[in-house]
């Protein structure tokens, strides 16, 4: 009967998210919030874990405030208790930083079992959360799975590597990160999400972490981030022989370095 | 003044989209071309409580308001108008019971219709010029041990599925529209014939036929509401349905508009994306705008329904503006597209037939403008 932890982060929805044609920056001021897609998939499995077995799921969230807006939504997908962490800190913070948090975190509000991640966040995709939370707490971390079971307090988990499967053993608790695969994320149900309000939530007060202030400053900076456009060439070849279309699309395709 | 929704509403809002993504997507255009009913899809809809949505938790349902429930209705109609025709003709059924029927009818009916095992059908609408009138009148008749109905009911949606219709029909023939009595007759009652499935210009997947009464006994307890009631029980039911299928013209418009936006924005002629003519933004913008002002005209009347204040004439406006410019909605979107969104490959001709059920048909007892003009100053 594990005691699960589900770490996520709260994203923009790349959706609404659009493109500025004169200088490629972003324009995120009709983005709406999600819960990042792979984190999804960790909750979901946490999920799975303890109705199948018994246990407790809890959640646990850093972000700036537009992080509450994402508590229902968590508990609403099978978390019995959100924990949330909102702090301007978060706005730049990088992997370092927010394994830091989400570490002290779990020393405070743990001890877990099992704590579960996306392989990456919908908008960074560091995948680094769960090695470097594992790292910080001194516990295993596996990674990229793509199927979970736990028995006792073992647990077996079948990796999914570029070019093979690894299935491993390792005794909890443990860190996890998750691939999409493993799962189908539920549709909560109506009463799912209105439940969600009945569930607890705890704010962790950063000054309550006892970081040190050099702690919640990046290492890595983000200096810009561009949207990206594919622009078309829009070269036509319009010789009578199809065989000097080819040869002319031949030769564009080397000029671009393609063949 | 907020206009925005909830956190649950947008929750239930973001459900309602990814199950229709997941469910409906997928089955839309084959059900378009099969008209067969959607048996699976259905069950899935009951265990997400989309069908036991507006209805108390002492029955079993999500109790989650009228402001979510349009929420659904427009999410769901943006994949499959069918599918929330059925989902609307169900609730309506479930929804008048729910007002009106005693705490045994309730109890009877309500539990099973939350948890999606009994189908609601709603019969109001009979071949002749209003209900309780006409040859083919739906007539119910004293008896022994309640009522005997003899008769038919015209354009029954549901028809075939429902294990459970809400019947209006006349005690007093001469009387007609003035003596109109509500009913619950479950399906399987002794007489209850469903005619043959009608082939429907658009919203296919959601049965219609005409179902006839022969000999229908009734008890007493089948009584919904009191005796003669009919006409105010219909009118409110109605004028309550009207506001979700308004939701669901709503749904099918945005989704017409964002298709045609992005058919705009890949199709190349001279050079340039056809996005960038003003002919074409003018369309596009006109369809958003009206689909635009139509969601805060459904979700006004939703809210006012939820708040049990005074509804119908926002009710009737949007449906007054949404029978006028709802299928605008379809001509202006399949233009931007041409010729291919002429054609059966595109979805804009479903969401053109489909859209046409939903603004054309249903009109509550009273024409919409007679209420709005009645009720200016």
């Amino acid at each position: 009967m594990p005691k699960c932890l589900v770490c996520y982060k709260w994203t923009l929805d790349e959706q609404d998210i659009k493109i500025k044609p004169d200088d490629l920056s972003l324009d995120v001021s009709r983005a709406k919030g999600k819960i990042s897609d792979f984190d999804r998939n960790a909750i979901e499995e946490a999920s799975l874990l303890v109705e199948k077995d018994g246990g407790a799921v809890d959640a646990l969230t850093y972000g700036t405030t537009t992080v509450k807006q994402s508590l229902k939504d968590a508990l609403s997908r099978g978390p019995g208790k959100v924990y949330w962490i909102a702090d301007a800190s978060a706005e730049k913070a990088d992997a370092n930083v927010t394994a830091k948090v989400l570490a002290a975190a779990i020393r405070k509000i743990g001890p877990y079992d099992l704590i579960l991640c996306g392989e990456g966040s919908s908008d960074q995709f560091n995948q680094q959360t769960a090695s470097r939370v594992a790292a910080l707490l001194a516990l295993p971390c596996v990674s990229f799975v793509s199927k979970l079971s736990v028995a006792e307090n073992t647990v077996s988990a079948t990796r999914k590597l570029e070019e093979s499967q690894e299935d491993v053993t390792v005794k909890g608790p443990v860190v996890i990160s998750v691939l999409s695969e493993i799962n189908k994320p539920r549709i909560p149900s109506l009463k799912q999400v209105l439940g969600a309000s009945k569930k607890p939530n705890e704010e962790i007060k950063i000054a309550d972490l006892n970081l040190k202030p050099e702690e919640l400053l990046p290492k890595a900076v983000c200096k810009s981030v561009k949207g990206f456009v594919m622009k078309r060439k829009n070269i036509i070849y319009k010789e009578s022989a199809a065989a000097d279309n080819v040869a002319k699309l031949k030769a564009s395709l080397t000029t671009e370095g393609l063949c | 003044m907020n206009f925005d929704l909830t956190e649950e509403q947008q929750l239930i809002g973001q459900s309602a989209r990814d199950f229709a993504k997941q469910y409906l997507e997928p089955i839309a255009v084959g059900l378009d071309q099969t008209g067969e009913y959607p048996k699976a899809v259905v069950q899935a809809l009951a265990k997400h409580d989309f069908l036991g949505l507006l209805l108390p938790a002492d029955v079993g349902g999500a109790a989650a308001g009228f402001v979510s429930y349009v929420e659904v209705i427009e999410d769901l109609s943006r994949y499959c108008g069918a599918v929330a025709s059925i989902v609307n003709n169900h609730t309506i059924a479930a929804y008048t019971i729910q007002q009106w029927g005693t705490a045994e009818q309730k109890k009877q009916y309500l539990p099973a219709m939350a948890k999606g095992e009994l189908l609601g059908g709603f019969a109001i609408f009979e071949n002749g010029p209003m209900p309780g009138v006409g040859q083919d009148a739906l007539v119910a008749t004293k008896h022994d041990v309640g009522y005997v109905l003899n008769g038919k009911k015209a354009f029954v949606r549901n028809a075939g599925e429902a294990g459970v219709y809400v019947v209006f029909a006349t005690t007093d023939p001469a009387a007609g529209a003035k003596a109109l009595t509500a009913f619950i007759v479950p399906a399987n009652a002794v007489g209850v014939k469903v005619g043959e499935k009608l082939e429907t210009m658009g919203l296919k997947g959601c049965p219609v036929a005409e179902i006839t009464f022969e000999n229908v006994v009734l008890a007493e307890t089948a009584l919904l509401g009191a005796l003669n009631q009919g006409v105010e029980i219909s009118a409110k039911a109605l004028a309550v349905a009207s506001v979700a299928e308004a939701a669901q013209t709503v749904g099918i418009g945005q989704a017409a508009v964002e298709h045609a936006a992005a058919y705009a924005k890949q199709r190349v002629q001279f050079g340039k994306p056809v996005a960038v003519l003003q002919a074409i933004q003018t369309l596009l913008a006109e369809v958003a705008t009206d689909c635009h002002l139509a969601r805060l005209g459904v979700r006004n009347a939703a809210s006012l329904i939820e708040d049990g204040k005074p509804f119908e004439v926002e009710a009737a406006m949007v449906k007054s503006f949404l029978v006028r410019l709802g299928p605008k909605m379809l001509i202006d979107t399949c233009q931007v597209e041409g010729g291919f969104g002429y054609s059966e490959t595109m979805p804009l001709p479903r969401m053109f037939r489909d859209i046409a059920g939903t603004t054309l048909l249903d009109a509550p007892g009273d024409f919409p403008e007679k209420l709005i003009a009645a009720n200016i100053g």
